[in-house]
């Protein structure tokens, strides 16, 4: 089932000289994982703030074409149905964080759409048993680490129970142990509750592991969509657009360009390391 | 040869009792591009911020080109080892380029021509243009007011710039933009480089030296090549190798190094490989 469809989009901001979405065209299906990739300045933000409708209620601008979720125009839907469809996590958790306690800040939100006590306390329990924040619930935000208050945003959100996550450079600020556990939660919303998810991530490691499909936003348009494994497959394309895929992606990619890779780009150390081994061990 | 900083026994704890740093030893010599690596909480940002006197040590003692940090002045100080923060904003609070980058400068008491001299300098350095100069700095793009953060250190011309996470919030492109950039620093200009950062491929690809920490201790110091060749003794600081470097460890019994740093080095194994098993 269709969750998100996106026809000849084009949003210029209305302090801007030029459009920041130049017609983007985008299909997402329910309970997929989308990854998005791009150079910073190609619009990544401001796509994502279509579908949850900051654009266009929230900022001023010019905008044309459609953007449908669930098959409704976002322009003729009210916000609170959008926001009860789509939760957006900030880059920058602090940015959205205004309570005392973890508690206060995971409970606000549910209370605020008129949660009777006991679905709060059910839904408290699933989301700090699925991000690992419990034991945080008494500390105020502040007093977190980068990566402890990444999942409480997360946990937040989720509390909202959206049919679509939305998380913005959910990693940036953290270090590779705060990066690692963070996509661990990711991995296992897409599991355990096949919710639909769009992520925007510089690391590419870490999402090529997690995402069924891939898409590469610049200036303003989406120049290629695909399965993972067949996004990555377009090496060529993919540096000529600043993007620098999984590191075993490039050496293959490499490789290929000089006849020495036979079949499909691998995304890991174990697909690599395989057809690596696979083609040393013909080569005896 | 005297290590141009040197570092004894350091160790540094917070007003709140926690104690940060451990009984550091570090020299840190001419031609290094050194990289400062271990998970949060390991001390690598404390530790930076004690190399200019930012933080003065609580016990033990860093000599900086001879001068003890803890009794030196700041001009002393900043002329030496110049510290650019991780976020730019952090630091930028003049209002047009030009002043911001002037700033330093002006403080240590320099006449104006000189002032002037020393931004120009600076300002072609990091290949800003003039027209930037009367601009305010918050309305350039983040690359640019990172190099702008850089020019207001570089005008105070001091031998070492520390600085903590380059590359953080930035893509691919824009990171090894900012780094080629460090290297030029190096390489053309003589400057000591110290990065604190958590991006390994940047490590791999850039640093000469790595200095790991965890727990407030330096648990590793070497050419980069060797410390990221021992994947058990580097996961204490939670910290792992370069995606390419894990698979050539991957592949030992296949006869691959175990200190591959750059994706070029692979291919070029592999394809050697290929070609010359019989």
């Amino acid at each position: 089932m269709e969750i998100v469809r996106i026809e000849d989009l084009r949003w210029k901001y209305s302090e801007a000289r030029e459009y920041t979405l130049k017609g983007v065209n985008l299909f997402l299906e329910e309970g997929k994982f989308l990854g998005i990739v791009g150079p910073n300045g190609a619009g990544k933000t401001t796509l994502v703030y279509t579908l949850n409708g900051l654009i266009p209620y929230r900022y001023n601008g010019i905008k044309k074409g459609r953007v449908f979720i669930y098959g409704h125009d976002t322009e003729a839907t009210p916000v609170e149905k959008l926001t009860s469809w789509v939760g957006l996590v900030f880059s920058d958790p602090e940015a959205q964080f205004t309570s005392m306690t973890v508690e206060d800040e995971l409970v606000f939100g549910m209370e605020n759409i008129g949660l009777d006590r006991k679905e709060i306390k059910a839904r408290l329990e699933w989301v700090t048993e699925l991000t690992n924040t419990a034991s945080l619930l008494e500390k105020p935000p502040y007093e977190l680490s980068g990566g402890q208050k990444q999942r409480v945003a997360i946990a937040s959100v989720l509390a909202m129970k959206p049919k679509l996550l939305i998380m913005d450079e959910p990693t940036s600020m953290l270090d590779p142990i705060g990066r690692e556990t963070i996509f661990e939660v990711i991995a296992r919303l897409k599991q355990e509750e096949g919710i639909t998810i769009i992520a925007i991530e510089h690391n590419l490691e870490l999402l090529a592991a997690v995402a069924d499909d891939m898409a590469l936003l610049n200036d303003g348009q989406i120049i290629f969509q695909a399965q993972t494994r067949e996004f990555f497959n377009n090496y060529d394309l993919l540096i000529a657009n600043q993007i620098y895929p999984p590191e075993v992606t490039q050496m293959a990619g490499i490789l290929r360009k000089e006849g020495y890779w036979p079949g499909s780009l691998p995304l890991n150390i174990e697909q690599a390391r395989k057809q690596i081994s696979k083609s040393l061990v013909r080569a005896v | 040869m005297a290590a141009y900083i040197d570092v004894q026994n350091l160790s540094y704890s917070y007003p709140d009792g926690t104690l940060a740093l451990r009984k550091v030893n570090l020299r840190v010599n001419n031609g290094d591009f050194l990289a400062l690596i271990g998970q949060n909480g390991s001390g690598k940002t404390t530790l930076s911020k004690c190399l200019n006197g930012i933080l003065k040590p609580t016990d033990g003692t860093v000599l900086v080109d001879g001068f003890d940090t803890s009794t030196a002045s700041v001009a002393e100080m900043v002329r030496r080892v110049g510290y650019v923060f991780q976020n730019p904003d952090h630091q930028i609070f003049n209002s047009n380029v030009y002043d911001e980058i002037a700033y330093g400068p002006r403080n240590i008491g320099l006449r104006e021509a000189e002032v002037k001299d020393r931004v120009i300098e600076a300002t072609r350095v990091v290949g800003l243009k003039d027209e930037h100069l009367s601009v305010h700095p918050f309305f350039l793009p983040k690359g640019l007011r990172q190099r702008v953060a850089i020019a207001s250190i570089l005008a105070l011309r001091p031998k070492v710039i520390i600085v903590d996470e380059p590359t953080t919030g930035q893509d691919m492109y824009q990171s090894f933009e900012i780094m080629n950039f460090l290297t030029e620093l190096h390489e053309k200009n003589g400057h000591i480089i110290i990065i604190v950062t958590h991006d390994m491929p940047i490590v791999a690809r850039y640093a000469k030296r790595v200095v790991v920490m965890a727990m407030g201790q330096i648990i590793m110091d070497g050419p980069t090549a060797e410390v990221f060749s021992h994947p058990e003794e580097l996961s204490k600081s939670f910290v792992k190798p370069p995606q390419i470097t894990r698979l050539g460890q991957s592949l030992l019994t296949y006869g691959f190094p175990p200190n591959i740093l750059r994706v070029e080095e692979m291919a070029a194994v592999v394809k050697e490989k290929m070609v010359f098993t019989p």
